[in-house]
């Protein structure tokens, strides 16, 4: 951003403003480059097949955390919801690959049958295989488009879009700000993970959807291949994303919502719908959360309403945080620094710790390790990780003359400080 | 042979037989015995039923033992004779034999040549319901209860008339009202005589205890009937209508197909099957099996059965509803006669609106009670929202601490009321510690940084909650309440709290009071006021805001370790109880406004209320209750942005 | 001349306390006013319901000649019709520089979308240079705005208001907390925007608002107490005894 700031604005590229655009997109290329040189899929086999699903999913966590730092580094809505925007996404897709998956078998089984199956046999074939462990046989409305790939890919888009616009529109029209939106957000999450996890919810209730890993008509495929592919759109999405949100934060949108997260009344008498532009930035990074997740749960396999759940979306903001909020770098770092530190230390990988008597397995005490490294960098390292760039390139805020504001105080408006 | 001749020769026998014992065969009771002798040997369930009725209605003093007797397997017979005695086994060959007449001991003999009636459990139940009588009227009031309990248990016809024979000699008056309720019970279902039954109907309109509507139920009974023209009479309880929800159009149909009257309808997997059978060379019905892929092809196929005569025709829709249009339906009475159904029916309303004004009583405790937990959950979270801004997501989990305080004290203290006395300041104490430790430690350092706050203190919520499952596993743990706790306050059949509630309840107002005693009555909740209000005169005016903090946090946290106990008695103690109820308190708080205890107050009573409301429409349902209740909520934020309880004007702007 | 912006009836409450009593006030196009009375006088919350922050209970608040009532409006609606205001502490975002400050007040289409959009032209960004020129701010421009002195963000903030365009300017006590040599300067920013709108400034300072020269209103338990030149409304006897009496 400096750059920005100490040197008049000229009208060149993008990417040559930000040169930080540049270093990430060739430091994202390189590695998906590398990745995939030493992948199964590639014969190399220095990286297993899990291990690229691994690196694929993190990947889609960098891009929702992208989205989490727009809405919460820059606008400073401490979003706890955007991890339920992300699964929304996860299930949209998830619908087709398990509907698509389904109605193959249920073609094939029902194709050696004495007649032809009628369409309602296979749908209702369809619809007891999938819904049965719910104890229903028939298709919910929300399954209605499920049969058509384009529709549940704009569903992908539309419909975190259209929950994010109705709900921000709701909380911001009333003025709800600060922790009380947090709250509020937290809520809605809850909302929709109870919702969820009912069995009539015509989503399979605790059970989920699952079998997302098969590609449908691709079973010969091997899935070293369809991890390398996914791995592939992950890295490219993440890139575009990455570039979507420098875009967005380079000019004077930038500066009107960093405005609003600083000080949103002024931002009021300045003349701007504020309410309007919150809504813009909430709407937005909810799609990209719900792309995200698209991407994301075809690796996974598996997603059921435990991923919804208010607690996800928290470790979403714990990412930015400990990654540097307020920097685009800083989101994709925490992420993807965290993610993957947190499956080492769960997988049982790492070795145990041993305090004289004491045995610290990392599978039970990583949690306990997190929540407290968390606390340290809120109260020392306020910057996160992304700090350490500013360390390195010598960059030092202004003095604020006590006034303590910017995205390093927790984006906090006057008028709380003043409280 | 005449009975009489069979009799005699029976007497005879006797009296040639009878030196061997001194008895009197002559007893009337004995006789009467001999009446049945043949059946009463026989010991069949069918068969048993006159003789049992001989004995309880004769009215002689001896059958009272001679029933308790055969009931013990006491009885047993003289083959040569006939006749019935009492016995005692004294060894394996000798028993001990007394007159049943007047249970006189007769001697001791050989066990040869007597035989033992031995009654199989239902006939020694149906001795017990004859018994029942003499129980009812025996002189001790515990048998008498007894007997009630038996009647209430497995009435009968016969228990009818020996109720009313003792409800005006009762003596006590609980027991005398018992047997009179029981008595118009047993006149409901029993009595011929239809106004005597319609009279006790009445006596019990908007009375909603179980048993009166289970008497009930079955007089109102109806079966489902049609008949070509509408039906006269007054046992017709009404006129159904194929296709209402009473009675589906299918089930309608399905009638008159069982009386043969309409052919069967098909359903799909039926014309399916039909078409498999009668594939031939790859075609069936004029079309080829692969054209068989919609069902109008495969009807058309299955017409063209028909036509060749190979299947069966089959309803169509049209002529499914010409046959019902040509048929009344209607329910006919078939539990009692008409008027005593329709007085049932009429009774039967009554008692459900009165039992829709008890469940709604009912509603309104349930709602109270969740009410009081929100208000115990919610109270600490409220104090330092309210005077601190604070967020504090670790809330739950210094709930979480308390339970499991109180769980590790009944561990080395085992008697469950002095333990919870003792847990329960000690939960206060550990949770106060806590928070004023975190404070201290962490919040004091992120002043002004409410969103930083309520990050920090999840990362602790998260460390305490996973410390937490490695010291105590991730099972539930128990928090046994002392005996006093156990069991509810039952108001009637419907109405019920358990004693827990009741104690939360009490706890709930408890901690109201003293609240508002401390912040209007004391020095500490002057400072606190003063500190909330304005930090910076506070200060000015020596008083020290940072400690007001401190003890401000560790109040609310402690508050917090208490209702902890008070949850864990009534649920179970995990390491994540505390985050079923961060969220519904975070929303009282909000709903509540902030900053004021009413508000919290009047927030608890809100979402409790709203919860068992919608439960109330749903009851299957919990998790649609509480994500119908958020949405609600987020609504309801809409109308009231600050709360119900909201500060206004400059204070608020503050 | 005739009327900008007209107040009239206007009653507000908080709690019971009336903070404004049947207020009625006008100011004329092109208008430099001094707005003076002692503290709880209600000129914030006057300020306030003009912008709309506040919404009174009763009364009517018209603005242009169209006479657009204001009472139904947003508050970036109002600001969009021409109405700016500076508050009494200043209020820039620190965060960014003058320049960026600046080009957000500029009048522009406030609309997400065109804003998303925008690109500076040359035009802009002469404008922005001119402006701050205006404020004395032209060699701080890239500085960040948390770097100011508390002086130059006020002026800041005064650009702010200039670049905005507004056809009327309400200020709330501009020379707090300045030097005597800021104070000078700032009444002359003040007057030279009051050349071509309407501004009216919010004063404690007798001094600062004899240099103004313009007509005074006095403000008094939520209404106005007394109006006309400086010595006319200080030699009025109410005045006195709000002022100085009890």
């Amino acid at each position: 951003m400096s750059d920005l700031t100490l040197s008049p604005p000229a009208r060149r590229a993008l990417v040559l403003r930000h040169p930080s655009v540049l270093v990430f997109l060739a430091i994202l290329a390189l590695f998906t480059l590398g990745v995939t040189l030493l992948s199964e899929g590639m014969g190399a086999g220095v990286i297993s097949t899990s291990f690229i699903k691994t690196l694929g999913k993190t990947l889609c966590f960098c891009l929702v955390a992208l989205a989490m730092d727009l809405v919460w580094g820059y606008c400073g809505i401490l979003s706890l919801g955007h991890m339920a925007f992300f699964g929304l996404g996860g299930y949209a897709i998830g619908m087709w690959l398990m509907y698509e998956r389904t109605r193959q078998i249920v073609a094939d089984s029902l194709a050696a049958a004495e007649l032809p199956p009628t369409a309602q046999e296979i749908s209702d074939g369809i619809a007891s295989q999938i819904f049965g462990v719910v104890g229903a046989s028939e298709f919910p409305p929300i399954w209605s488009l499920a049969h058509s790939l384009p529709l549940q890919l704009a569903a992908v888009v539309v419909v975190p879009g259209l929950l994010a616009l109705v709900f921000g529109w709701l909380a911001f029209r009333s003025r709800v700000t600060g922790v009380y939106l947090s709250i509020l957000t937290q809520a809605m999450t809850l909302a929709l993970s109870l919702y969820l996890f009912q069995n009539d919810s015509g989503l399979r209730g605790n059970n989920g959807l699952s079998g997302l890993q098969n590609l449908p008509g691709l079973d010969h495929v091997p899935q070293a291949w369809v991890s390398l592919w996914f791995f592939w759109a992950s890295a490219l999405a993440l890139g575009a994303g990455y570039l979507f949100c420098a875009w967005l934060v380079s000019g004077k949108f930038s500066s009107v919502v960093r405005a609003i997260r600083d000080d949103e009344a002024r931002v009021r008498f300045l003349g701007y719908p504020v309410e309007a532009f919150k809504l813009v930035v909430f709407t937005l990074t909810a799609i990209l959360a719900g792309i995200a997740g698209a991407l994301y749960y075809p690796q996974a396999g598996i997603i059921n309403p435990a991923e919804v759940a208010p607690i996800a979306s928290i470790y979403l903001a714990v990412w930015v945080a400990i990654g540097g909020r307020g920097r685009l770098y800083g989101a994709v770092i925490g992420a993807a620094f965290v993610s993957l530190l947190s499956t080492w230390f769960t997988g049982g990988q790492a070795p145990d710790l041993v305090l004289g008597p004491l045995r610290i397995q990392w599978v039970d005490w990583w949690t306990v390790l997190l929540g407290l490294s968390f606390v340290a960098v809120t109260l020392f390292a306020p910057k996160g990780i992304g700090g350490l760039v500013d360390l390195i390139g010598r960059i030092k805020n202004p003095d604020r003359h006590g006034a303590d504001l910017g995205p390093d105080a927790g984006a906090l408006r006057e008028r709380e400080a003043d409280q | 042979m005449s009975k009489t001749i069979k009799r005699l020769i029976f007497c005879l026998a006797v009296m040639f037989a009878a030196p061997a014992l001194a008895q009197d065969a002559e007893a009337p009771i004995q006789k009467l015995l001999q009446e049945h002798g043949d059946v009463i040997a026989k010991s069949s369930r069918k068969t048993i039923g006159p003789a049992i009725d001989a004995l309880a209605a004769s009215g002689l003093p001896a059958a009272q033992r001679v029933l308790e007797r055969w009931q013990a397997k006491e009885m047993w017979r003289d083959e040569e004779s006939g006749l019935f005695v009492f016995a005692e086994e004294i060894d394996r060959d000798t028993i001990r034999v007394f007159d049943p007449a007047d249970g006189a001991q007769i001697g001791a003999v050989p066990d040869k040549g007597f035989k033992q009636l031995k009654p199989n459990s239902g006939i020694r139940g149906m001795i017990g319901a004859a018994l029942v009588q003499f129980q009812l009227g025996d002189p001790d009031p515990v048998t008498r209860a007894t007997a009630l309990d038996a009647i209430e248990r497995d009435p009968e016809a016969s228990h009818l008339a020996a109720l009313r024979k003792v409800v005006d000699s009762e003596g006590d008056p609980k027991l005398k009202a018992r047997k009179a309720r029981l008595e118009r019970l047993l006149t409901i279902r029993f009595d011929e005589d239809d106004a005597a039954r319609i009279e006790a109907i009445e006596g019990f309109a908007g009375d909603p205890a179980v048993d009166v509507r289970a008497t009930l139920n079955p007089l109102v009974a109806t079966r489902v009937e049609f008949a070509e023209t509408a039906p006269q009479g007054d046992d017709i309880a009404r006129i159904l209508k194929p296709g209402d929800a009473a009675l589906p159009r299918t089930e309608a149909y399905a009638l008159l197909v069982k009386d043969g009257i309409a052919p069967p309808i098909l359903t799909r997997s039926d014309k399916r099957t039909a078409l498999i059978d009668n594939i031939r060379d790859g075609a069936v019905g004029g079309y080829r099996v692969a054209q068989l892929d919609t069902e109008a092809n495969r009807d058309a196929a299955y017409a063209g059965l028909v036509e060749a005569g190979i299947a069966s025709a089959a309803a169509s829709e049209a002529e499914i509803d010409a046959t019902l249009a040509g048929y009344v339906f209607f329910e006919r009475f078939t539990g009692a006669r008409p008027t005593v159904a329709r007085s049932a029916l009429a009774a039967l309303k009554d008692i459900e609106t009165k039992v829709g004004l008890n469940r709604a009583a009912d509603l309104v405790l349930d709602a109270l009670s969740l009410a009081s937990i929100y208000f115990l959950a919610a109270i600490g979270l409220a104090i330092t929202f309210g005077v601190m801004g604070v967020i504090n997501m670790a809330h739950g989990e210094f709930i979480m601490m308390g339970a499991y305080t109180g769980y590790v004290v009944q561990q080395i203290i085992p008697d469950y009321t002095i333990s919870i006395l003792i847990a329960i300041p000690l939960a206060f104490a550990v949770t106060f510690g806590a928070g004023v430790a975190m404070e201290r430690l962490v919040i004091r350092w992120l002043r002004h940084r409410p969103l930083e706050t309520l990050l920090a203190t999840f990362g602790i919520s998260v460390a305490l909650q996973q410390i937490a499952k490695n010291i105590f596993g991730t099972q539930a743990r128990p928090l046994t309440s002392p005996a006093w706790l156990d069991g509810s306050l039952v108001l009637n059949d419907i109405v019920s709290i358990s004693y827990i509630r009741i104690a939360i309840f009490v706890l709930a107002l408890l901690f109201l009071g003293l609240f508002l005693f401390v912040m209007n009555r004391t020095r500490i909740g002057l400072e606190v006021r003063s500190v909330t209000q304005n930090p910076r005169m506070a200060g000015s005016m020596g008083i020290n805001p940072d400690r007001i903090n401190m003890l401000t946090f560790g109040l609310g946290s402690g508050i917090a370790g208490i209702a902890g106990v008070a949850i864990g008695l009534y649920a179970k103690v995990t390491s994540e109880m505390g985050q079923d109820y961060i969220v519904q308190s975070f929303m009282t708080v909000v709903v509540g406004g902030v900053g004021n205890i009413w508000g919290t107050l009047v927030g608890a009573t809100l979402v409790g209320t709203m919860q068992k409301g919608i439960e109330w429409f749903n009851p299957s349902n919990t998790l649609a209750a509480q994500t119908y209740m958020i949405l609600f909520i987020i609504l309801f934020i809409q109308v009231r942005p600050r709360g119900i309880i909201a500060l206004k004007g400059r204070a608020a702007e503050a | 001349m005739t009327t900008l912006l007209e107040v009239s009836g206007v009653s507000v409450s908080f709690d019971g306390f009336r903070a404004i009593n049947n207020l009625s006030f006008q100011i004329a196009e092109g208008e430099l006013r001094a707005v003076i009375g002692p503290n709880g006088a209600g000129k914030t919350t006057f300020m306030d319901i003009v912008t709309g922050k506040t919404r009174p209970d009763e009364g009517r608040v018209t603005f242009g000649e169209k006479s657009v009532s204001l009472l139904s409006l947003s508050e970036s609606r109002i600001a969009q019709l021409g109405v700016g205001r500076k508050f009494q502490r200043p209020t820039v975002f620190e965060d960014q520089s003058v320049a960026d400050n600046l080009m957000m007040a500029l009048k522009k289409d406030r609309n997400p979308f065109a804003v998303l959009l925008f690109r500076p032209r040359s035009a802009d960004l002469d404008r922005v240079a001119e402006l701050a020129g205006e404020i004395g701010l032209s060699g701080a421009l890239y500085r960040k705005a948390g770097e100011l002195s508390h002086g130059q963000k006020q002026w800041l903030e005064i650009g702010m208001l200039l670049a905005q365009e507004p056809r009327l300017l309400l200020v709330d006590e501009p020379a707090a907390g300045m030097t005597l040599a800021e104070r000078e300067h700032t009444t002359d920013l003040l007057k030279e925007a009051a050349r071509t709108r309407a501004v009216v400034v919010v004063e404690h300072d007798m001094e600062f608002v004899r240099r103004l020269d313009c007509k005074v209103t006095v403000l008094h338990e939520g209404s106005v107490l007394a109006e006309g030149s400086l010595d006319h409304v200080t030699g009025n006897e109410d005045v006195i005894e709000v002022y100085l009496g009890r």
